[in-house]
């Protein structure tokens, strides 16, 4: 018994010591964004509803999943399967299928909204479905698509997000402690760029290309017409189809996974700002969602002590309060009934009609004296 | 070449020079007319500025440095008042049992003053057994003194221990609202020839404790110990191991707001309905709680029932329990998050927190299920929380046979809700880090610990409000500072009037926090740095502090240029023009005039 509690602390310490800082991991969130629209960047939004499912699958909820999608290929004119949105060419998994939960769609998704999630500055009328209400023990994976370039990311063909916006967000974040580890994944052009200015601690970053590379396209549905999934992407996903919820493979894996004369491009990680090492980290710290959970051992006994003590007042207080409350709805009765007459009437025959077993006779019945009075009024009236 | 132009011109001077020289003085209108427009333009240069100018309310940077460099330097302590009665004690010296118990105290406490421990005065009062009493002489006088002779040793052990703390509390209960509240320790020595060696510790549920024992006259140095170890590792504590501020144990929201959601989730319908009369349990049961914890958090109460929400761990059947058993390993995997939509509260606002209490009735092919520890014991309360996110309690229906008919609809008896609630009160406490048995053990022995039917005791509210107004005023700080330093890296971004005023009304309440807490007013200081932290929060999140639409120096001049610079650019080139133009006439003017004096 006392060993068991002796290794039960030991392994609270050695977990709360790993993690290298003193709050305890709290939960997960994702935040997914998919920066292009327009039929062409189908394989954009393929990437992101495929991590969305993969996060999904692993164990986050909803609640604590960002999503923000242009939305339009699902039910664009041009998309031959209506409603239904593929990342291989073998239309074996349907991303549109049931329970996608978007957060920004259309033309929500700009950069000032990107980073309002980030930082949390929102108007006070946002809902909370649309918050990153991230914790201090929060770890938080950003995952970001589209278009990119040297020190910048396409937003819509209409605006950039630069490296040094991203830096000040995630500085803004840090300093208001909305997250204990952060990890942005990046599937662009020169995407390794972006993350250039990053200063804080607690962020682990990689890039699907470095400077001067391209991040291409896995390859082409002759049937839809268009790419369906990203390089980079794709062999991420390889690696987590494998993987399910009380799997602990390890972020170094994932990372060594990346094969550079398949993706076409260098995978570049940045590890420079966190601090706990890749091998001893499992995907799940990010992609999944581990709870907390620690035992209740005891109820507080708050109303059994009085009873046990108080034998001479047998009446525990829920039964107290329903002498009290049969008193009243009587009363309220008779106070309707002299309010008002006419809701009682409905009210009575509301119960009659509620007796009645067979109501569609009854229907069927005034239907017919109905056409009765009617033919019988109008040959009167001629 | 004069002297040709000398005889064709005899009228003229003969050395007149067009080129250097000319015989009117120069005329100022150009030159007026050129620096006239040269001079509008500059007219009109401090109205533009006025234009572009930005507003940014004055934000008190210098009081926000110094709060945030007087939390960090000073940590917060509160006055409490500690005071010891011995009853039934041959006349001894109160003041060397006084100097004994400090002793004590400080060796439990070693001299660590962190945030929001005590600043404690301590008193000892001695009755003997004819009634007399001597006491110390305490540093600061209390109005309230112990009245001699009012605790009869007859009174412990006869009596059941909730009608020995009504007693004790109409002894003690003058004593407060001075500085800080008293904690009070009574020891009781009996005399029973034929009563057994066995000493009886019980903390009460308001502010006092009390320890009854035979022959205790002979083992000072052991009532000495346990005085100071209720003292400090109840009374300053509150029976919490950890010390530090630890964030996560303190499920408060930013707006000082926190959502209590229950859930009652019937995993399979279609073998039994399960309803609970939610409005009962929240009037006569939560109701108390939540007035309790009034100062500490604003809580609001909301409940849903579920159907349809199976969980997403696998158990497996015991034959030996006869029944389904899933383990502490399973835990972290149980909240099925995709069926179970519990996050649906409309009442919550961006900044509470909401905590979940999930109360899951198993379906007919898992039932029933019971959790089973580490150690192969099965719980008690079939239930487990999640930090900062709320609790999940299993319960099994009475009798697990289903009907073969339609799904029965069943109503919990208030039996059991009432053991449910206790349940939900043992999580919440545990969300707050306090430990729920009614036994605490030590190294000297065994204290029994009165539960109170607010959910917390008197004592146990006044640790909740300083450990809350030391991460309130903490968290407070921070956000100021953060703030200041952000609107000072943005010089051109516009500060509204309404961030101004909540800084300054954050920072009044930090003050009247800070001032509360060194009166010794627990729940007045909680609720004003409750206050505080609120407002600096509102004001670092307000909306209008986006970096991203406030242009730099640099993106401003490159705006206005164009419109400015070529007008600009040609006024003043004239004016110049025309002045050196202007100066050239005036030199030709002034050497045809000294030309002509000298001939």
């Amino acid at each position: 018994m006392k060993i068991l509690l002796i290794l039960g602390l030991l392994l609270c310490y050695s977990f709360v010591s790993s993690s290298g800082d003193t709050t305890i991991h709290t939960n997960n969130w994702a935040v997914l964004v998919c920066t292009s629209r327009f039929w062409f960047n189908y394989r954009h939004m393929a990437n992101t509803l495929s991590l969305y499912r993969t996060v999904k699958r692993l164990g986050i909820p909803d609640e604590r999943i960002i999503l923000m999608l242009a939305d339009d290929m699902a039910c664009n004119a041009r998309n031959e399967y209506p409603a239904q949105v593929f990342n291989n060419e073998n239309h074996k998994l349907n991303l549109y299928g049931d329970n996608v939960e978007v957060d920004y769609r259309g033309y929500e998704v700009t950069v000032e909204n990107f980073l309002r999630v980030l930082t949390g500055r929102h108007e006070n009328a946002v809902p909370r479905s649309k918050r990153l209400l991230s914790d201090e023990g929060s770890h938080i994976l950003l995952y970001m698509t589209g278009h990119g370039g040297d020190e910048f990311l396409k937003f819509q063909d209409a605006e950039e997000l630069q490296s040094h916006d991203l830096a000040d967000a995630v500085k803004q974040m840090k300093e208001k402690r909305r997250f204990k580890e952060l990890m942005i994944m990046v599937d662009t052009c020169q995407a390794a760029t972006l993350f250039n200015q990053l200063q804080s601690p607690g962020v682990l970053a990689i890039g699907s290309s470095l400077k001067g590379e391209n991040s291409y396209s896995h390859h082409l549905d002759s049937d839809i017409g268009v790419s369906v999934v990203d390089r980079f992407t794709y062999y991420t996903l390889a690696f987590f189809e494998r993987l399910n919820i009380y799997d602990n493979a390890s972020l170094n894996s994932l990372f060594r996974s990346y094969d550079p004369r398949l993706l076409m491009s260098t995978a570049y990680y940045r590890t420079d700002l966190y601090q706990p090492h890749l091998v001893e980290v499992p995907v799940t710290n990010f992609f999944g969602s581990v709870m907390e959970t620690i035992h209740t051992n005891s109820a507080y006994k708050a109303f059994s002590s009085k009873i046990s003590n108080s034998k001479s007042n047998p009446e525990m207080p829920l039964n107290q309060l329903s002498e009290h409350d049969a008193n009243i709805p009587n009363d309220e009765l008779k106070n309707e009934k002299q309010k008002c007459p006419y809701s009682q009437m409905r009210a009575d025959l509301h119960k009659k009609l509620e007796k009645l077993e067979n109501v569609d006779t009854v229907v069927n019945l005034s239907i017919a004296v109905m056409v009765v009075v009617v033919m019988v009024s109008s040959s009167l009236l001629r | 070449m004069e002297e040709t132009s000398d005889r064709l011109n005899p009228g003229i001077t003969p050395e007149f020079d067009p080129k250097t020289m000319r015989s009117t003085k120069p005329g100022l209108k150009r030159l007026f007319i050129t620096t006239s427009v040269l001079f509008s333009f500059l007219l009109g240069v401090p109205f533009l500025w006025k234009s572009v100018e930005i507003y940014r309310s004055p934000l008190p940077f210098h009081d926000i440095d110094s709060l945030s460099d007087q939390i960090e330097s000073t940590p917060l302590r509160f006055p409490c008042n500690f005071h010891a009665v011995f009853v039934g004690f041959p006349s001894t010296d109160p003041d060397n049992l006084r100097s004994q118990i400090q002793d004590g105290i400080n060796q439990l406490t070693h001299q660590n003053s962190q945030c929001g421990s005590c600043n404690f005065s301590l008193s000892v009062t001695v009755q003997n057994r004819d009634d007399q009493c001597s006491e110390t002489l305490a540093h600061s006088s209390t109005t309230c003194s112990y009245r001699c002779g009012v605790i009869k040793r007859n009174v412990f052990g006869v009596g059941v221990d909730d009608t020995v703390d009504e007693s004790l509390n109409d002894v003690f209960s003058g004593c407060s609202e001075e500085s800080g509240k008293v904690y009070s320790v009574v020891v009781v020595n009996k005399e029973n020839a034929n009563g057994g060696d066995e000493v009886k510790a019980v903390v009460g549920k308001r502010r006092h404790a009390w320890i009854v024992g035979n022959g205790l006259e002979e083992r000072y140095g052991d009532m000495v110990a346990r005085v100071s170890e209720i003292f400090v590792k109840v009374f300053m504590t509150g029976g919490r191991d950890e010390d530090s501020i630890q964030g996560e144990f303190m499920p408060v929201g930013s707006d000082g707001r926190i959502v209590l959601s229950f859930s009652l989730l019937n995993s399979n319908p279609r073998d039994w309905v399960y309803d609970w009369d939610f409005q009962r349990i929240d009037e006569a049961l939560l109701a108390p709680v939540t007035k309790a914890l009034a100062p500490i958090a604003n809580i609001s109460v909301e409940s849903q029932v579920l159907y349809h929400t199976p969980k997403s761990s696998f158990s497996s059947w015991d034959k030996k329990l006869q029944s389904y058993i899933f383990r502490t390993s399973d835990l972290p995997f149980f909240v099925n998050s995709n069926e179970w939509h519990l996050d649906t509260s409309a009442g919550a606002s961006g900044r509470s927190k909401i905590l979940q209490f999930v109360v899951y009735i198993p379906s007919g092919k898992e039932c029933p299920l019971l959790l089973q520890l580490p150690n192969g014991e099965i719980s008690k309360t079939n239930g487990f929380i999640s930090p900062m996110w709320g609790g999940v309690i299993v319960w099994n229906p009475g009798n697990c046979d289903k009907d073969s008919e339609s799904p029965s609809r069943n109503t919990i008896s208030p039996q059991d809700l009432e053991q449910i609630v206790e349940i939900f009160l043992g999580q919440f406490r545990q969300l707050f880090g306090f430990k729920s048995e009614a036994i605490y053990t030590s190294g000297l022995g065994t204290y029994k610990i009165l539960p109170s039917e607010r959910g917390f005791t008197e004592w146990e509210l006044d640790v909740l409000s300083r450990k809350h107004t030391c991460f309130n005023l903490h968290s407070c700080s921070t956000t100021l500072g953060s703030l200041s330093r952000l609107v000072r890296s943005l010089p051109r971004m516009i500060i509204k009037d309404e961030i101004g005023e909540q800084v300054k009304y954050s920072l009044k309440a930090a003050k009247l926090a800070q001032s509360n807490a060194s009166l010794g007013g627990y729940s007045s200081s909680a609720s004003s740095s409750r206050e505080a932290r609120s407002l600096a929060e509102n004001a670092f999140f307000h909306p209008s502090i986006m970096s991203v639409s406030y242009f730099s120096y640099e993106h401003c001049f490159a705006v206005y240029s164009p419109f400015f610079l070529p007008v600009a650019g040609h006024v003043v080139l004239a004016a110049l023009r025309e002045w050196r133009r202007y100066k050239q006439e005036k030199a030709k003017y002034l050497t045809w005039l000294t030309r002509k004096k000298t001939a």
